[in-house]
């Protein structure tokens, strides 16, 4: 029980609450001489009650007027959950269809800026099936802390872990922007890792890998990674929004000259995150379908153990002290009737 | 004298049950309040780390200061507000996160206000009308104000051949142009991979004129004019681009041309006046909690019930008087 007031120099008025003590507020009877009246321990009891109650119903006003409420309490408990990093891939080919289109179907229908110029949208493009399913997915998870980072030819810091979760729906809804440059993907697996430092360790640690490319990874930056990942106890979850006709995580070159990270960064990649020692699921979805069971599948598994911590928003006592003073005054008022009248 | 004391007291006990009466029967009152809706979109190029701001008597970046400023300003909007950030460079911006509510919210928009780095620009350049344009055009029909911040420094410097056309935009958008920075030539910080500061740009590292399509000039004043291979002659363009400063006139411009109106930002409390512009507000009926009033007045007669009798300290205080031994 924390209790607070509002405006704490209301509570001043606490002092009315002592006039009860000097005046019983009753009508005053002559009588020859008091002391001839025998004490009477009943009579005394209950004016000692009629007092106790008008100082009450001051006091309850009082408290009632600074504005008394109980705290924000945050309870530790034990649920299923998970930490998840949304790391987005907003690179200008996202903004094409799974069959590697402009979402109106031309080939070509993009202006200097990348963006597409028609509003007609014959099918989705992977950029608004990934956030239509993201959504979903953030609704789903109603204990875990999401935070969503993005990257493109840099990374972009966007919300940190939250349990807000408006806040998360409100980052997804803003990738509906136009994306932005190039596929920069350690710098972006940087900064996902970067959201659990300064974070308890509980429950399962995921990044969320939403992509439609990948690009080698210099060695520095490998290297760098791999410590990253080991010390934060990441796991990693990549969905890859395969692009038809484009190479996938799971092809393997048909030519040896062809096997390097230069031609083909979606397998080098895969088989950097395999290396990486901590846990790994890698999920191709060539259409907005597979995406969502990929999504489902993450649902499913990680809900390990976490403690988190539930708020308990602000409670106003303001309007029990006024309902506590009402009836007391209503008493105080009932009994001035019973006041002997002569 | 009884009776009136009597209906005194009981008149007093019945008010005051009346006033709470009130106060559970009528506990809010609808109230206009002006709320605000903006998104801020913030310069993050280049120049924007130039150090020509005063805090705590510690030269600031400009992109620092903005930060800061747009962190305390956080805390002065009204609940039910929103904000939402964009970043821009190159020639376009790019949103972080639609508008949220700042008090449910404070948290994770002041986290990610405070996480803006000039490294999370996606490309170089830094052209400004263009920026501001597509930023107009990618947030037509959103209630939200633009807030564009910038310093105005275009680089490369933009050729006037080939201006950004806003008559698609202008009536359309409303918010703001916050100009950036001071209107004395500071030099620009240069930064290497690892992030570290490693001197200023020189003057040969930043192009002093756009070399993009036809030149504005008569091609008979251009030295060594050539249509095809040199449509800008063949001098070096020399300039103080590597230099910076707050174009203020060029912002004044573009907003006159776009529809918005322009400040320039000095400190915490000229920017809040400037954005507290009856333009950019909605009244929102708002719920008052006005219980106050009636338990006030319930207050006021139940302690005139209880008020010490007066003259009983007149009899005590002339007891006292008569208990002096008198000389």
């Amino acid at each position: 029980m924390n209790l607070a007031v509002n405006t704490p120099w209301a509570l001043s008025g606490l002092v009315l609450a002592l006039l009860p003590l000097f005046n019983n507020g009753m009508r005053s009877s002559p009588a020859p001489w008091t002391a001839l009246i025998p004490g009477d321990t009943l009579s005394a009891f209950v004016v000692c009650c009629l007092r106790l109650c008008a100082v009450a119903a001051i006091a309850g006003l009082v408290l009632g007027i600074a504005g008394l409420h109980r705290t924000e309490q945050s309870r530790e408990r034990i649920g299923h959950g998970a930490h998840i990093v949304l790391l987005l891939d907003r690179s200008s080919s996202m903004d094409n269809t799974f069959a590697g289109r402009a979402p109106n179907g031309v080939d070509d229908g993009k202006d200097a800026g990348g963006r597409a110029m028609h509003g007609a949208i014959a099918e989705e493009s992977k950029a608004t099936a990934a956030r239509r399913l993201l959504t979903d997915f953030v609704k789903q998870r109603q204990n875990d802390l999401i935070g969503v980072a993005e990257y493109s030819t840099s990374s972009l810091f966007v919300m940190p872990l939250t349990e807000n979760k408006n806040a998360v729906q409100a980052a997804i809804a803003a990738t509906a922007t136009p994306a932005l440059g190039f596929t920069h993907v350690s710098k972006g697996l940087g900064m996902a890792i970067s959201f659990f430092e300064q974070q308890p360790v509980t429950g399962s640690r995921i990044v969320l890998l939403v992509s439609d490319g990948a690009a080698a990874i210099d060695h520095d930056s490998e290297q760098k990674l791999r410590l990253w990942f080991k010390q934060q106890q990441v796991r990693l979850y990549w969905i890859f929004l395969r692009t038809a006709g484009s190479p996938g995580i799971f092809d393997q070159p048909e030519d040896s000259r062809a096997d390097n990270a230069g031609a083909m960064p979606e397998l080098y990649l895969h088989k950097f995150f395999l290396g990486l020692g901590s846990p790994y699921q890698a999920y191709e979805a060539e259409s907005p379908d597979a995406l969502k069971q990929a999504i489902a599948d993450i649902n499913q598994l990680e809900n390990l153990p976490m403690h988190y911590v539930e708020r308990i928003p602000k409670q106003d006592l303001s309007a029990v002290c006024y309902s506590i003073a009402a009836f007391l005054l209503l008493v105080l008022f009932g009994v001035k009737f019973c006041e002997v009248k002569r | 004298m009884n009776h009136t004391l009597k209906d005194y007291r009981i008149g007093c006990l019945l008010l005051a049950l009346i006033a709470m009466l009130v106060l559970f029967m009528y506990p809010n009152k609808q109230q206009k309040m002006p709320t605000y809706n903006y998104t801020f979109i913030v310069d993050i190029t280049r120049s924007m780390n130039a150090t020509d701001y005063q805090q705590d008597n510690q030269a600031v970046s400009r992109l620092n200061f903005v930060k800061q400023t747009l962190r305390e300003l956080l805390q002065k909007l009204p609940c039910e507000s929103k904000v939402g950030l964009g970043l821009f460079t190159e020639r376009r911006s790019t949103l972080l996160f639609e508008p949220l509510e700042v008090c449910s919210a404070y948290t994770e928009i002041d986290t990610t206000i405070s996480k803006i780095d000039w490294r999370m620009a996606w490309a170089a350049d830094s052209n400004i009308a263009k920026g501001l344009l597509s930023t107009l055009e990618m947030l037509p029909k959103s209630e939200s104000s633009v807030i564009f911040i910038t310093d105005g420094q275009e680089a490369p410097p933009v050729n006037p051949n080939y201006q950004a056309d806003f008559s698609s935009v202008k009536g359309q958008a409303k918010g703001m142009i916050i100009g950036v920075g001071g209107l004395q030539s500071v030099p620009i910080p240069k930064f290497d991979s690892q992030g570290k500061q490693t001197g200023f740009y020189n003057p040969d590292d930043v192009p002093h004129r756009s070399s993009f399509g036809q030149s504005n000039l008569d091609p008979s004043q251009i030295k060594g004019y050539n249509a095809r291979n040199a449509p800008f002659g063949s001098e070096a363009a020399t300039g103080n681009e590597h230099l910076t400063s707050l174009h203020e006139t060029y912002l004044e411009k573009l907003g006159a041309e776009s529809g918005l109106s322009y400040a320039r930002l000095t400190d915490l409390q000229n920017l809040s006046q400037a954005l507290q512009n009856p333009k950019l507000a909605t009244e929102k009926v708002v719920q008052t909690d006005i219980r106050r009033q009636p338990a006030l007045l319930a207050l006021l007669l139940l302690s005139l019930v209880y008020l010490p009798k007066v003259y009983k300290f007149r009899r005590f205080f002339a007891r006292e008087r008569s208990l002096v031994p008198k000389l």
